[in-house]
């Protein structure tokens, strides 16, 4: 038995040739990276999407395989899309919270007080309830529409 | 509408399924894809599926997946082929780079202009913020108990790439396309990955992955003025 099989070879139960597509990125030390990896793709598909890149790409190829398998076997529904509706979310919250800043900014800029609140009123009704309910409460707000990534 | 040419035990549209269409198999009762892949555009989209993840291994996810649950599943997994056929060295994971650094990029502002709102005379509190992350990484993002509890499917895909309405599973079920919402009548609380630091199965490795990729991907760090995201350069 070759004891330097690396971790796809040791999973597939099958010798290591010197010339193994996935030895590079998927060492002995760490079986579970293949494990997941070949749990969502599969070997063979890996293999060959490997195998149609660059060498010089092959391991960042390997690593975003290997998030992308985490990330569905953490959440066998949305996989990867569930990371990207937060990442919208929290960036729809902090664009809000950037225009109450600048709001708040410009209506201390200014020297009428009463002018002053108004504003500062009137930005805070801009920013949606939400901010305020973060917890996931029932409200109409809570729908996040994705649409506004789509290029 | 039946022919002499489509098998007895097809679908009861009366033809095989995109998918045993793309696999030239006879397209049994019951069959897993049928519901999600139709006989006329479901082909295409399943062949990008089955060059990415094999049908074997998205049969297999689909029957972990509860029944109501499966159309979202599809389509994030259609998503994701889709993507990784684009981009075959990042797939999807290049966009979520993206949105992270535009995200770090705000949170750099919001603390750049908290510091300005500090700085002037005044006499109410500053608005409580978000702090930004020392260190960028999948772990620093929020659980799902501060985020909305739908996602909504619909506005994931383009007209180009695909429309909802090759899921078969849809037109019997006569819903909205625009209406692709994982919640009906209720918030129900998704599996949305949490990746902190403090959980268990692989959370360590996601970040060391994530800031891995992110040194190699991403930018560094600077105020921006602009809130226009900064894509990354795609592989190809």
């Amino acid at each position: 038995m070759n004891s330097s099989r690396c971790a796809a070879c040791k999973h597939l139960r099958r010798r290591c040739p010197s010339d193994c597509i996935f030895s590079p990125y998927f060492p002995s030390n760490n079986p579970r990276r293949f494990a997941y990896v070949h749990k969502i793709y599969g070997a063979s598909n890996v293999g060959k999407i490997l195998q149609d890149l660059p060498v010089n790409r092959r391991a960042e190829a390997a690593d975003s395989l290997y998030y992308e398998a985490c990330c569905r076997i953490k959440d066998p529904v949305y996989g990867c899309v569930g990371m990207i509706s937060i990442l919208h979310q929290q960036i729809y919250n902090a664009q809000c919270q950037l225009a109450m800043i600048q709001a708040e900014i410009a209506t201390l800029s200014t020297p009428s007080q009463s002018e002053d609140q108004y504003q500062f009123q009137h930005a805070e009704n801009i920013a949606p309830t939400f901010l305020t309910h973060q917890n996931g409460a029932s409200n109409s707000a809570s729908f996040y529409d994705l649409s506004t990534w789509l290029d | 509408m039946s022919s002499s040419n489509i098998p007895s035990s097809s679908t009861a549209a009366g033809g095989p399924c995109g998918a045993c269409k793309f696999l030239r198999r006879k397209c049994v009762a019951g069959c897993i894809f049928a519901p999600y892949f139709d006989s006329e555009q479901g082909a295409a989209h399943f062949a990008a599926v089955h060059k990415v993840f094999g049908a074997s291994n998205v049969s297999k996810l689909l029957l972990h997946i509860p029944v109501q649950k499966r159309l979202d599943a599809v389509l994030t997994i259609s998503y994701e082929a889709q993507a990784r056929l684009r981009d075959p060295v990042y797939g999807c994971v290049a966009h979520i780079f993206a949105l992270q650094q535009q995200v770090v990029n705000l949170q750099a502002e919001l603390s750049y202009l908290q510091a300005h709102l500090t700085t002037l005379d005044l006499p109410t509190p500053p608005t409580q913020l978000i702090p930004p992350p020392a260190t960028l990484s999948i772990a620093d993002l929020p659980t799902s108990s501060a985020m909305p509890a739908t996602y909504d499917l619909s506005s994931l895909f383009d007209q180009v790439v695909m429309h909802p309405s090759w899921t078969l599973h849809q037109r019997q079920s006569e819903i909205d396309t625009c209406a692709f919402s994982t919640t009906a009548t209720t918030r129900v609380q998704p599996e949305i990955p949490s990746f902190a630091a403090s959980s268990g199965g692989g959370g360590g490795d996601l970040q060391e992955l994530a800031r891995e990729l992110l040194n190699r991907h991403a930018p560094p760090v600077v105020p921006c003025r602009n809130q226009a995201s900064t894509l990354p350069p795609h592989s190809r």
